[in-house]
């Protein structure tokens, strides 16, 4: 285990969202139960944010790119996944409240990569459908096409041609009908 | 003339491919140095380097041609080599050199043009008995022309830069009321990458594999083959992966295909290294695509597999030797991959992904090549394509490079940038890819999985960010809005 030491306080269950939902009950040093089978996992940190795990024989690299209170991203082997960290009470509340809220029926569409807006195809109010091209980027020397992923109207255009824009910069707003 | 200098008129991996060559045959080399990347590795590896980093004009440095050639005849430098891409299929840059006896390490200007010219070159296609798709003879101006054009041949069809190559200005269109859009995106891409917007059309072949021959002619009149490279292994026509040979090629047919590869080149007196590509469909009927007239990115395949130094014979060609092979010297042993590992999130779509390489291990060895123009600390810079290495991995059967391969490409360790990595280490563990059955549309519909997970590592990664989070945390501040009242809490649902 090495670099984590465990306070008796932190013995507790923990829930870990991921692209599937993995439950952690943290024992004893060098304990930790997943999803209620005891584990071993070695992890051992070779510089700042960078960790071997050993696992099963089986040595890992992992790097954690980003983290923000209980949002982590970690790149391990060369992918990247994101987390957030919750108690079984703040799960509880996190289920709860997404029940509550469904889907706001607004659909941003942000840039895939950072470019230049060849073109928009599309002006506020006007009708889409899925697949309609609404944005022509241009990245590294390619035209990409930028679709709507459902029908609707868009609400808001936020770019004009010629605009440079950064990764994840917010393009358009669609209102799903 | 023997050549004693070279002007090596490109950047990065392939600069220091050419160096390496240079240096084993004695010869000069001069670097091009850029204000894009005035640090970079190939820089340090020649033995002049030119600055270029003032910008005197609105031509990027890579694409002046007046001033490149200028800089040669400045530094009386004997020879320049183009590398690929920039201004290496420019059959104008080819002229201007031979106009001020500068040797251009290539073909003449007038194979380039005419092979670069995709139109003229289906002329001289179908004047030499070459088989080709269906398409249009003539350059196609505008939409409604290609439209017309499209029902003469039938859809599918694919609209084609005059100009283009490498996979840039090209689209697909399945019916008529696609034409218009497709055929705006293909003319301004082929303006802005060929600065050419024409067009033409062509019967667009369903799922074809990529099979393309290496082709070494002489100013002599002397044209052999060393054999074809598998490159269907491509995301928007770009190249990922290729192999040599190819699963798909028996003697015969490569010993037919390979006729007619000699016959296009020498229709054009061709004389550098070139490659001529074909379309082979199930069936075993083939169609000629495209020469292209430069040293190829997947060059080391054939290297590998014929041991032939490529770049050697291109500038032994370009100071007027003769062949010293004949086609029966050349034998094919063993099998060889290249995978480009490039700066792109696999997970997000192949975006690119520039930055600065915090880490960067790639170990070569037995029967293991790493060509790249890059070390740890460098910047891989928006301004040119995401290619950060090759990975080159050579093996007595085709099943054994797959086994080295998935071990070299878990040995590679990059940091700070996203790579293809993992889309390699899904492809070599993909069923259809291992048993050699596959073609250009293997990406769309052979795999699950654009990149390869290990067994548990999502669980893993969420283990290594609960340990970090509790160590965060461990003044408990964080958690302790969690073990608030169950009163506390519904009250905060009444409020949303």
């Amino acid at each position: 285990m090495g670099i984590f030491n465990f306070s008796k306080k932190d013995k507790a269950k923990y829930i870990v969202l991921g692209n599937r939902k993995y439950t952690f009950e943290v024992g004893d040093e060098g304990m930790v139960k997943v999803n209620r089978v005891n584990r071993d996992i070695a992890v051992e940190e070779m510089t700042h944010n960078r960790f071997d795990l050993l696992y099963k024989n089986r040595k890992h690299r992992a790097e954690i790119i980003e983290k923000k209170q209980n949002k982590y991203t970690v790149e391990i082997n060369g992918n990247r996944y994101a987390f957030s960290i919750e108690t079984p009470i703040s799960y509880e509340r996190k289920k709860m409240l997404e029940k509550k809220s469904g889907t706001s029926g607004l659909v941003v569409t942000a840039a895939p990569m950072p470019g230049k807006i060849l073109e928009v195809l599309v002006a506020e109010g006007q009708q889409v459908k899925e697949g309609d091209t609404l944005i022509i980027l241009e990245a590294m020397k390619m035209q990409n096409e930028i679709l709507a992923t459902g029908k609707g109207v868009v609400k808001e255009v936020m770019i004009k041609n010629g605009d440079s824009v950064m990764k994840d910069d917010r393009l358009i707003v669609i209102e799903k009908k | 003339m023997k050549i004693k200098s070279i002007l090596i008129a490109n950047r990065g991996e392939i600069a220091i491919r050419i160096i390496h060559t240079a240096k084993k045959m004695g010869i000069k080399t001069w670097a091009v140095m850029t204000a894009a990347e005035p640090n970079a590795l190939y820089l340090s590896e020649a033995d002049e380097v030119i600055d270029f980093t003032e910008n005197t004009s609105e031509v990027p440095p890579f694409l002046d041609v007046e001033r490149l050639v200028e800089a040669a005849v400045k530094h009386k430098i004997d020879a320049i080599h183009p590398g690929y891409g920039f201004l290496a299929e420019s059959a104008y840059f080819a002229q201007s050199c031979e106009n001020k006896d500068v040797i251009f390490i290539g073909p003449s200007s007038d194979a380039i043009y005419k092979m670069g010219n995709k139109t003229i070159a289906r002329k001289i296609a179908i004047k030499n008995k070459i088989s080709l798709l269906k398409g249009s003879t003539r350059p196609v101006t505008d939409a409604e022309i290609a439209m017309k054009e499209a029902e003469k041949i039938g859809y599918p069809v694919i609209i084609k830069a005059a100009s283009g190559g490498g996979g840039k200005g090209m689209r697909i269109v399945r019916k008529p009321s696609d034409m218009e859009k497709n055929f705006r995106l293909a003319t301004s891409e082929a303006e802005k990458a060929f600065n050419d917007s024409t067009v033409f059309i062509e019967k667009y072949a369903e799922n074809p594999r990529h099979v393309e021959f290496q082709i070494l002619g002489d100013k002599h009149g002397n044209v052999i083959h060393l054999g074809e490279r598998e490159c269907s292994i491509q995301r928007k026509h770009q190249k990922l992966l290729e192999e040599a040979p190819s699963p798909a090629l028996d003697e015969k047919l490569r010993e037919k295909m390979g006729n007619e590869a000699i016959a296009i080149a020498k229709a054009v007196n061709y004389s550098s290294t070139g490659t001529v590509e074909f379309l082979l469909d199930d069936a075993g009927n083939y169609y000629f695509m495209e020469m292209n007239t430069r040293i190829q990115v997947e060059h080391p395949v054939t290297e590998m597999i014929t041991g032939i130094d490529l770049v050697e014979q291109q500038i032994r060609i370009a100071q007027n030797e003769k062949l010293s092979l004949r086609q029966e010297d050349i034998k094919l042993e063993g099998w060889a991959m290249e995978f480009r590992i490039n700066a792109e999130d696999v997970q997000a779509g192949f975006a690119p992904n520039t930055g600065i390489i915090k880490r960067m291990v790639i170990p070569g060895g037995k029967n293991v090549r790493v060509d790249t123009g890059f070390v740890e600390g460098a910047v891989i810079p928006p301004d040119y394509d995401s290619m950060i290495a090759k990975l080159i991995v050579f093996g007595e059967s085709r099943k054994k490079v797959i086994t080295t391969g998935l071990r070299a490409l878990g040995k590679i360790d990059i940091q700070g940038l996203k790579t293809t990595v993992p889309f390699f280490k899904a492809v070599l563990h993909n069923k259809a890819f291992v048993d050699g059955d596959f073609n250009t549309s293997f990406i769309e519909t052979e795999m699950q999985s654009l990149f390869h997970q290990e067994k548990d590592e999502e669980m893993l990664a969420a283990f290594l960010s609960l340990m970090d989070y509790l160590k965060e945390v461990s003044d408990d501040s964080e958690l302790s809005a969690d073990k608030s009242s169950p009163w506390l809490f519904n009250k905060r649902m009444k409020s949303i």
